[in-house]
Protein backbone atom coordinates (compact mmCIF):
# COMPACT_ATOMS: atom_id res chain seq x y z
CA UNK A 1 0.00 0.00 0.00
CA UNK A 2 1.51 3.28 -1.06
CA UNK A 3 1.95 6.00 1.52
CA UNK A 4 -0.03 9.21 1.05
CA UNK A 5 -2.62 7.37 -1.00
CA UNK A 6 -5.84 9.27 -0.29
CA UNK A 7 -8.10 6.60 -1.76
CA UNK A 8 -6.54 3.90 0.40
CA UNK A 9 -6.66 6.16 3.45
CA UNK A 10 -10.36 6.82 2.98
CA UNK A 11 -10.95 3.07 2.71
CA UNK A 12 -8.94 2.44 5.89
CA UNK A 13 -10.92 5.11 7.72
CA UNK A 14 -14.22 3.48 6.84
CA UNK A 15 -12.95 0.04 7.80
CA UNK A 16 -11.54 1.19 11.13
CA UNK A 17 -14.60 3.27 11.94
CA UNK A 18 -17.01 0.43 11.32
CA UNK A 19 -15.00 -2.09 13.37
CA UNK A 20 -13.87 -0.09 16.39
CA UNK A 21 -15.93 0.33 19.58
CA UNK A 22 -17.90 3.60 19.65
CA UNK A 23 -16.63 4.69 23.06
CA UNK A 24 -13.71 7.14 22.65
CA UNK A 25 -12.22 6.20 26.02
CA UNK A 26 -12.10 2.51 25.06
CA UNK A 27 -10.54 3.31 21.69
CA UNK A 28 -7.80 5.42 23.24
CA UNK A 29 -7.16 2.91 26.03
CA UNK A 30 -6.57 0.18 23.44
CA UNK A 31 -4.29 2.48 21.44
CA UNK A 32 -2.29 3.38 24.54
CA UNK A 33 -1.85 -0.31 25.39
CA UNK A 34 -0.69 -0.99 21.86
CA UNK A 35 1.87 1.80 21.66
CA UNK A 36 3.25 0.89 25.09
CA UNK A 37 3.42 -2.86 24.39
CA UNK A 38 5.09 -2.25 21.07
CA UNK A 39 7.72 -0.21 22.88
CA UNK A 40 6.94 3.02 21.02
CA UNK A 41 6.52 5.14 24.13
CA UNK A 42 6.88 4.85 27.90
CA UNK A 43 3.65 5.46 29.88
CA UNK A 44 5.49 8.06 31.99
CA UNK A 45 6.15 10.04 28.82
CA UNK A 46 2.41 10.25 28.20
CA UNK A 47 1.89 11.42 31.79
CA UNK A 48 4.50 14.14 31.20
CA UNK A 49 2.75 15.38 28.05
CA UNK A 50 -0.60 15.58 29.80
CA UNK A 51 1.01 17.55 32.61
CA UNK A 52 2.64 19.96 30.16
CA UNK A 53 -0.71 21.16 28.83
CA UNK A 54 -2.82 20.59 31.95
CA UNK A 55 -0.49 22.55 34.23
CA UNK A 56 2.20 24.51 32.43
CA UNK A 57 1.17 25.75 28.99
CA UNK A 58 -2.07 27.73 28.83
CA UNK A 59 -3.64 31.14 28.26
CA UNK A 60 -1.80 32.63 31.25
CA UNK A 61 1.21 32.75 28.96
CA UNK A 62 -0.62 34.84 26.41
CA UNK A 63 -1.99 37.10 29.14
CA UNK A 64 1.55 37.85 30.35
CA UNK A 65 2.54 38.81 26.82
CA UNK A 66 -0.46 41.15 26.46
CA UNK A 67 0.24 42.80 29.82
CA UNK A 68 3.83 43.46 28.76
CA UNK A 69 2.64 44.95 25.46
CA UNK A 70 0.36 47.32 27.42
CA UNK A 71 3.11 48.54 29.70
CA UNK A 72 6.21 48.50 27.49
CA UNK A 73 5.92 50.38 24.17
CA UNK A 74 9.15 48.87 22.90
CA UNK A 75 7.86 45.36 23.53
CA UNK A 76 4.51 46.22 21.94
CA UNK A 77 6.35 47.34 18.79
CA UNK A 78 8.41 44.15 18.73
CA UNK A 79 5.29 42.03 19.28
CA UNK A 80 3.46 43.64 16.38
CA UNK A 81 6.54 43.39 14.18
CA UNK A 82 7.37 39.72 14.84
CA UNK A 83 5.38 37.99 17.56
CA UNK A 84 7.44 34.79 17.45
CA UNK A 85 10.61 36.71 18.28
CA UNK A 86 8.77 38.75 20.91
CA UNK A 87 7.35 35.77 22.82
CA UNK A 88 10.81 34.20 22.71
CA UNK A 89 11.68 36.85 25.31
CA UNK A 90 9.41 34.84 27.65
CA UNK A 91 10.63 31.45 26.36
CA UNK A 92 7.06 30.81 25.15
CA UNK A 93 7.86 29.78 21.57
CA UNK A 94 6.89 26.19 20.78
CA UNK A 95 4.16 24.09 19.24
CA UNK A 96 2.43 26.08 16.46
CA UNK A 97 3.99 29.46 17.20
CA UNK A 98 6.84 29.45 14.71
CA UNK A 99 5.00 32.05 12.61
CA UNK A 100 2.99 33.99 15.17
CA UNK A 101 1.30 37.26 14.19
CA UNK A 102 -0.14 39.66 16.77
CA UNK A 103 -3.11 41.76 15.63
CA UNK A 104 -4.23 44.70 17.68
CA UNK A 105 -7.78 45.85 18.41
CA UNK A 106 -8.47 49.57 18.16
CA UNK A 107 -11.44 51.86 18.72
CA UNK A 108 -12.52 51.19 15.12
CA UNK A 109 -11.21 47.66 14.45
CA UNK A 110 -11.97 44.33 16.06
CA UNK A 111 -10.03 41.17 15.23
CA UNK A 112 -11.44 37.65 15.36
CA UNK A 113 -9.49 34.42 14.74
CA UNK A 114 -10.84 31.18 13.30
CA UNK A 115 -9.59 28.18 11.37
CA UNK A 116 -12.41 27.11 9.08
CA UNK A 117 -10.55 24.13 7.57
CA UNK A 118 -9.40 22.41 10.76
CA UNK A 119 -8.83 24.12 14.09
CA UNK A 120 -5.34 25.64 13.94
CA UNK A 121 -4.43 27.31 17.22
CA UNK A 122 -1.23 28.76 18.75
CA UNK A 123 -0.81 26.02 21.36
CA UNK A 124 2.41 27.12 23.04
CA UNK A 125 1.03 30.55 23.88
CA UNK A 126 -2.67 29.79 24.58
CA UNK A 127 -2.67 26.09 25.49
CA UNK A 128 -5.33 23.66 24.33
CA UNK A 129 -8.09 25.29 22.32
CA UNK A 130 -11.62 25.59 23.73
CA UNK A 131 -14.30 23.19 22.56
CA UNK A 132 -16.28 25.92 20.83
CA UNK A 133 -13.25 26.97 18.78
CA UNK A 134 -13.13 23.44 17.32
CA UNK A 135 -16.89 23.20 16.80
CA UNK A 136 -18.55 23.13 13.38
CA UNK A 137 -20.76 26.00 14.57
CA UNK A 138 -17.86 28.39 15.16
CA UNK A 139 -15.86 27.30 12.11
CA UNK A 140 -18.84 27.66 9.80
CA UNK A 141 -20.25 30.90 11.15
CA UNK A 142 -17.28 33.06 12.25
CA UNK A 143 -16.33 34.07 8.70
CA UNK A 144 -19.90 34.63 7.50
CA UNK A 145 -21.68 36.25 10.42
CA UNK A 146 -18.97 37.39 12.84
CA UNK A 147 -21.21 39.97 14.51
CA UNK A 148 -23.85 37.36 15.36
CA UNK A 149 -21.14 35.04 16.64
CA UNK A 150 -19.69 37.84 18.77
CA UNK A 151 -23.17 38.57 20.08
CA UNK A 152 -23.41 35.02 21.41
CA UNK A 153 -20.21 35.72 23.34
CA UNK A 154 -21.78 38.87 24.77
CA UNK A 155 -19.81 41.23 22.53
CA UNK A 156 -21.87 43.94 20.89
CA UNK A 157 -19.94 46.03 18.39
CA UNK A 158 -20.85 49.60 17.55
CA UNK A 159 -21.50 50.11 13.82
CA UNK A 160 -18.32 52.17 13.44
CA UNK A 161 -16.20 49.25 14.62
CA UNK A 162 -15.29 47.01 11.70
CA UNK A 163 -14.48 43.34 12.06
CA UNK A 164 -11.49 41.67 10.49
CA UNK A 165 -11.75 37.87 10.66
CA UNK A 166 -8.46 36.00 10.32
CA UNK A 167 -8.95 32.53 8.82
CA UNK A 168 -5.73 30.62 9.65
CA UNK A 169 -5.28 28.79 6.36
CA UNK A 170 -1.45 28.57 6.45
CA UNK A 171 1.07 28.03 9.26
CA UNK A 172 0.70 31.58 10.53
CA UNK A 173 -1.08 31.71 13.86
CA UNK A 174 -2.82 34.78 15.22
CA UNK A 175 -2.92 36.36 18.65
CA UNK A 176 -5.36 39.20 19.24
CA UNK A 177 -4.04 42.07 21.37
CA UNK A 178 -7.09 43.44 23.21
CA UNK A 179 -7.35 47.07 24.28
CA UNK A 180 -6.21 47.98 27.76
CA UNK A 181 -9.31 48.97 29.73
CA UNK A 182 -9.67 52.32 31.40
CA UNK A 183 -9.18 52.36 35.12
CA UNK A 184 -6.04 50.23 35.03
CA UNK A 185 -3.56 53.09 35.17
CA UNK A 186 -0.68 52.24 37.44
CA UNK A 187 -1.40 48.52 37.53
CA UNK A 188 1.64 46.24 37.38
CA UNK A 189 2.03 43.52 34.74
CA UNK A 190 0.81 40.71 36.97
CA UNK A 191 -2.40 42.52 37.84
CA UNK A 192 -2.96 43.45 34.20
CA UNK A 193 -2.36 39.87 33.08
CA UNK A 194 -5.05 38.70 35.50
CA UNK A 195 -7.78 40.47 33.53
CA UNK A 196 -6.75 39.27 30.05
CA UNK A 197 -9.11 36.49 29.06
CA UNK A 198 -8.36 33.62 26.72
CA UNK A 199 -11.33 34.58 24.58
CA UNK A 200 -10.03 38.15 24.22
CA UNK A 201 -6.84 36.75 22.70
CA UNK A 202 -8.95 34.81 20.15
CA UNK A 203 -11.22 37.80 19.61
CA UNK A 204 -14.48 36.51 21.09
CA UNK A 205 -14.16 38.90 24.03
CA UNK A 206 -13.49 42.64 23.68
CA UNK A 207 -14.12 44.93 26.64
CA UNK A 208 -12.10 43.41 29.44
CA UNK A 209 -13.52 43.60 32.94
CA UNK A 210 -11.40 45.22 35.61
CA UNK A 211 -13.22 43.45 38.41
CA UNK A 212 -14.08 39.78 38.83
CA UNK A 213 -17.40 38.86 37.23
CA UNK B 1 -10.55 18.73 -1.81
CA UNK B 2 -14.19 19.76 -1.44
CA UNK B 3 -14.59 17.81 1.78
CA UNK B 4 -16.94 18.17 4.71
CA UNK B 5 -14.06 19.78 6.65
CA UNK B 6 -14.39 22.92 4.50
CA UNK B 7 -16.96 24.45 6.85
CA UNK B 8 -16.47 28.19 6.36
CA UNK B 9 -19.78 29.84 5.53
CA UNK B 10 -21.89 26.66 5.73
CA UNK B 11 -25.34 27.46 7.03
CA UNK B 12 -27.68 25.60 9.33
CA UNK B 13 -25.43 25.27 12.35
CA UNK B 14 -26.91 26.45 15.62
CA UNK B 15 -25.65 28.55 18.50
CA UNK B 16 -22.11 28.25 19.79
CA UNK B 17 -21.57 26.54 23.13
CA UNK B 18 -19.79 29.51 24.66
CA UNK B 19 -17.31 28.97 27.48
CA UNK B 20 -14.92 31.46 29.04
CA UNK B 21 -12.38 29.10 30.50
CA UNK B 22 -11.91 25.38 30.28
CA UNK B 23 -9.72 22.60 31.56
CA UNK B 24 -7.07 21.67 28.99
CA UNK B 25 -8.71 18.26 28.60
CA UNK B 26 -12.38 17.67 29.30
CA UNK B 27 -12.03 13.89 29.45
CA UNK B 28 -8.96 11.90 30.51
CA UNK B 29 -8.87 10.15 27.12
CA UNK B 30 -8.37 13.51 25.38
CA UNK B 31 -5.15 14.09 27.31
CA UNK B 32 -3.91 10.55 26.68
CA UNK B 33 -4.64 10.82 22.95
CA UNK B 34 -2.98 14.21 22.69
CA UNK B 35 0.05 12.80 24.53
CA UNK B 36 0.22 9.82 22.15
CA UNK B 37 0.16 12.10 19.12
CA UNK B 38 3.00 14.15 20.58
CA UNK B 39 5.22 11.15 21.25
CA UNK B 40 4.42 8.39 18.75
CA UNK B 41 4.51 8.23 15.03
CA UNK B 42 6.63 9.02 12.11
CA UNK B 43 7.71 12.60 12.53
CA UNK B 44 8.50 12.75 8.84
CA UNK B 45 4.76 12.53 8.30
CA UNK B 46 3.97 16.09 7.30
CA UNK B 47 1.39 18.24 9.03
CA UNK B 48 -0.31 18.49 5.65
CA UNK B 49 -0.72 14.74 5.25
CA UNK B 50 -2.01 14.55 8.83
CA UNK B 51 -4.62 17.22 8.04
CA UNK B 52 -5.47 15.45 4.79
CA UNK B 53 -5.93 12.19 6.72
CA UNK B 54 -8.47 13.94 8.93
CA UNK B 55 -10.26 15.32 5.88
CA UNK B 56 -10.46 11.82 4.40
CA UNK B 57 -12.77 10.61 7.15
CA UNK B 58 -16.21 9.61 5.96
CA UNK B 59 -18.17 12.90 6.10
CA UNK B 60 -20.82 11.76 8.58
CA UNK B 61 -18.11 10.42 10.88
CA UNK B 62 -16.17 13.68 10.55
CA UNK B 63 -19.10 15.73 11.81
CA UNK B 64 -20.10 13.31 14.55
CA UNK B 65 -16.74 12.43 16.06
CA UNK B 66 -15.23 14.77 18.66
CA UNK B 67 -12.15 16.74 17.65
CA UNK B 68 -9.59 14.50 19.31
CA UNK B 69 -11.31 11.42 17.88
CA UNK B 70 -10.62 12.86 14.44
CA UNK B 71 -6.98 13.04 15.47
CA UNK B 72 -7.25 9.45 16.68
CA UNK B 73 -8.60 8.17 13.38
CA UNK B 74 -6.10 10.16 11.34
CA UNK B 75 -3.20 8.90 13.42
CA UNK B 76 -4.38 5.28 13.38
CA UNK B 77 -5.06 5.37 9.65
CA UNK B 78 -1.63 6.88 9.00
CA UNK B 79 0.13 4.29 11.17
CA UNK B 80 -1.68 1.38 9.51
CA UNK B 81 -0.98 2.80 6.08
CA UNK B 82 2.69 3.27 6.94
CA UNK B 83 2.87 -0.35 8.12
CA UNK B 84 3.64 0.53 11.74
CA UNK B 85 0.54 -1.38 12.92
CA UNK B 86 -1.32 -4.23 11.32
CA UNK B 87 -5.07 -3.86 10.90
CA UNK B 88 -5.57 -6.42 13.67
CA UNK B 89 -3.41 -4.40 16.05
CA UNK B 90 -5.25 -1.21 15.14
CA UNK B 91 -8.54 -2.92 15.91
CA UNK B 92 -7.37 -3.72 19.43
CA UNK B 93 -6.54 -7.39 19.08
CA UNK B 94 -3.24 -7.05 20.92
CA UNK B 95 0.35 -6.25 20.04
CA UNK B 96 1.93 -8.70 17.60
CA UNK B 97 5.37 -8.02 19.00
CA UNK B 98 6.46 -6.69 22.35
CA UNK B 99 9.39 -4.37 22.85
CA UNK B 100 10.82 -2.72 25.93
CA UNK B 101 9.78 0.93 26.30
CA UNK B 102 12.14 3.70 25.25
CA UNK B 103 13.54 5.91 28.00
CA UNK B 104 10.75 7.84 29.70
CA UNK B 105 10.55 11.59 29.18
CA UNK B 106 10.28 13.78 32.22
CA UNK B 107 8.13 16.89 32.44
CA UNK B 108 11.22 18.94 31.67
CA UNK B 109 11.93 16.81 28.57
CA UNK B 110 8.36 17.24 27.34
CA UNK B 111 8.48 21.00 27.85
CA UNK B 112 11.74 21.09 25.89
CA UNK B 113 10.16 19.02 23.11
CA UNK B 114 7.24 21.41 22.93
CA UNK B 115 9.68 24.31 22.52
CA UNK B 116 11.43 22.37 19.75
CA UNK B 117 8.10 21.80 17.98
CA UNK B 118 8.25 25.36 16.74
CA UNK B 119 8.72 24.66 13.05
CA UNK B 120 9.79 27.11 10.41
CA UNK B 121 7.77 26.52 7.26
CA UNK B 122 9.49 29.25 5.26
CA UNK B 123 11.98 28.25 2.58
CA UNK B 124 14.26 30.26 0.33
CA UNK B 125 13.13 30.26 -3.31
CA UNK B 126 14.68 31.71 -6.43
CA UNK B 127 11.34 32.80 -7.84
CA UNK B 128 10.53 36.49 -7.59
CA UNK B 129 7.15 37.14 -5.94
CA UNK B 130 4.47 37.93 -8.49
CA UNK B 131 2.56 40.14 -6.08
CA UNK B 132 3.16 42.80 -3.47
CA UNK B 133 1.05 44.39 -0.75
CA UNK B 134 -1.60 46.60 -2.32
CA UNK B 135 -2.10 44.35 -5.34
CA UNK B 136 -5.62 43.29 -6.20
CA UNK B 137 -5.82 39.58 -6.93
CA UNK B 138 -8.43 36.95 -7.62
CA UNK B 139 -8.45 33.44 -6.22
CA UNK B 140 -8.76 30.36 -8.38
CA UNK B 141 -12.23 28.99 -8.95
CA UNK B 142 -11.30 25.32 -9.13
CA UNK B 143 -8.83 23.33 -7.09
CA UNK B 144 -7.58 19.77 -7.42
CA UNK B 145 -9.32 16.84 -5.72
CA UNK B 146 -6.44 16.37 -3.27
CA UNK B 147 -5.50 18.49 -0.26
CA UNK B 148 -5.55 22.27 -0.48
CA UNK B 149 -5.89 25.20 1.89
CA UNK B 150 -8.02 27.44 -0.30
CA UNK B 151 -11.49 27.13 1.26
CA UNK B 152 -14.52 26.90 -0.98
CA UNK B 153 -16.04 30.15 0.27
CA UNK B 154 -13.02 32.15 -0.93
CA UNK B 155 -12.70 30.71 -4.45
CA UNK B 156 -13.12 32.94 -7.47
CA UNK B 157 -13.15 36.04 -5.25
CA UNK B 158 -11.29 39.30 -5.50
CA UNK B 159 -9.21 40.62 -2.63
CA UNK B 160 -6.22 42.76 -1.76
CA UNK B 161 -2.83 41.60 -0.64
CA UNK B 162 -1.98 43.08 2.75
CA UNK B 163 1.22 41.13 3.51
CA UNK B 164 3.87 39.00 1.84
CA UNK B 165 5.54 36.37 4.04
CA UNK B 166 8.28 35.13 1.73
CA UNK B 167 7.92 31.56 0.50
CA UNK B 168 6.38 28.82 2.66
CA UNK B 169 5.96 25.10 2.03
CA UNK B 170 2.88 24.48 -0.09
CA UNK B 171 0.42 22.17 1.72
CA UNK B 172 -0.97 20.81 -1.54
CA UNK B 173 2.45 19.27 -2.19
CA UNK B 174 3.22 18.48 1.45
CA UNK B 175 0.16 16.25 1.64
CA UNK B 176 1.59 14.23 -1.24
CA UNK B 177 4.88 13.82 0.60
CA UNK B 178 6.70 16.40 -1.50
CA UNK B 179 8.37 19.68 -0.61
CA UNK B 180 7.74 22.73 -2.73
CA UNK B 181 7.78 26.31 -1.47
CA UNK B 182 5.79 29.18 -2.93
CA UNK B 183 5.33 32.79 -2.01
CA UNK B 184 2.68 33.22 0.67
CA UNK B 185 0.45 36.27 1.04
CA UNK B 186 -2.24 37.47 3.41
CA UNK B 187 -5.20 38.46 1.26
CA UNK B 188 -8.06 40.55 2.59
CA UNK B 189 -11.57 40.16 1.17
CA UNK B 190 -14.49 42.51 1.72
CA UNK B 191 -17.34 40.74 3.48
CA UNK B 192 -19.65 41.78 0.65
CA UNK B 193 -17.35 40.14 -1.92
CA UNK B 194 -17.70 36.85 -0.05
CA UNK B 195 -21.29 37.02 1.20
CA UNK B 196 -23.11 39.58 -0.92
CA UNK B 197 -25.62 41.76 0.87
CA UNK B 198 -25.11 39.81 4.09
CA UNK B 199 -21.62 41.28 4.42
CA UNK B 200 -21.39 44.52 6.34
CA UNK B 201 -19.46 47.37 4.73
CA UNK B 202 -16.04 47.67 6.33
CA UNK B 203 -15.96 44.10 7.59
CA UNK B 204 -13.33 41.85 6.03
CA UNK B 205 -12.00 38.31 6.10
CA UNK B 206 -8.31 37.60 5.59
CA UNK B 207 -6.76 34.33 4.44
CA UNK B 208 -3.14 33.27 4.04
CA UNK B 209 -2.85 32.09 0.45
CA UNK B 210 -0.06 30.71 -1.71
CA UNK B 211 0.81 32.18 -5.06
CA UNK B 212 -0.64 29.31 -7.09
CA UNK B 213 -4.02 29.91 -5.42
CA UNK B 214 -4.14 33.32 -7.08
CA UNK B 215 -4.73 34.52 -10.61
CA UNK B 216 -4.03 37.98 -12.00
CA UNK B 217 -6.96 40.30 -12.34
Amino acid sequence: MAENDPHAAAHLHRHLHSHLPPDPALRVKALESLVVERGLVAPETLDAWVEVYAEHIGPKRGAQVIARAWTDPGFRARLLDNATDAIAEFDFVGNATGHLKAVENTDTQHNLVVCTLCSCYPFSILGMSPGWYKSAEYRARAVREPRKVLGEFGVSLAPEVSVRVWDSTAELRYLVVPQRPEGTEGWDEARLASIVTRNAMIGTDRDLRTEPA
Amino acid sequence: MDGIHDLGGKQGFGPIAVTESDPAFHEPWEGRLFAITQSVGDRSLSIDWFRNLIELMEPRSYLNEPYFQRWYFAMLTGLVQAGTFSMEEALGQGAEERNPPPPAMTLRDALARDRADCFDYSRPVAAVPRHAPGDVVRTRTHMQASHTRLPGYARGRQGSIIAHHGAHLLPDEGAMGRELAEHLYTVEFDAAELWGEEGQTGDTVTLDLWESYLVDT
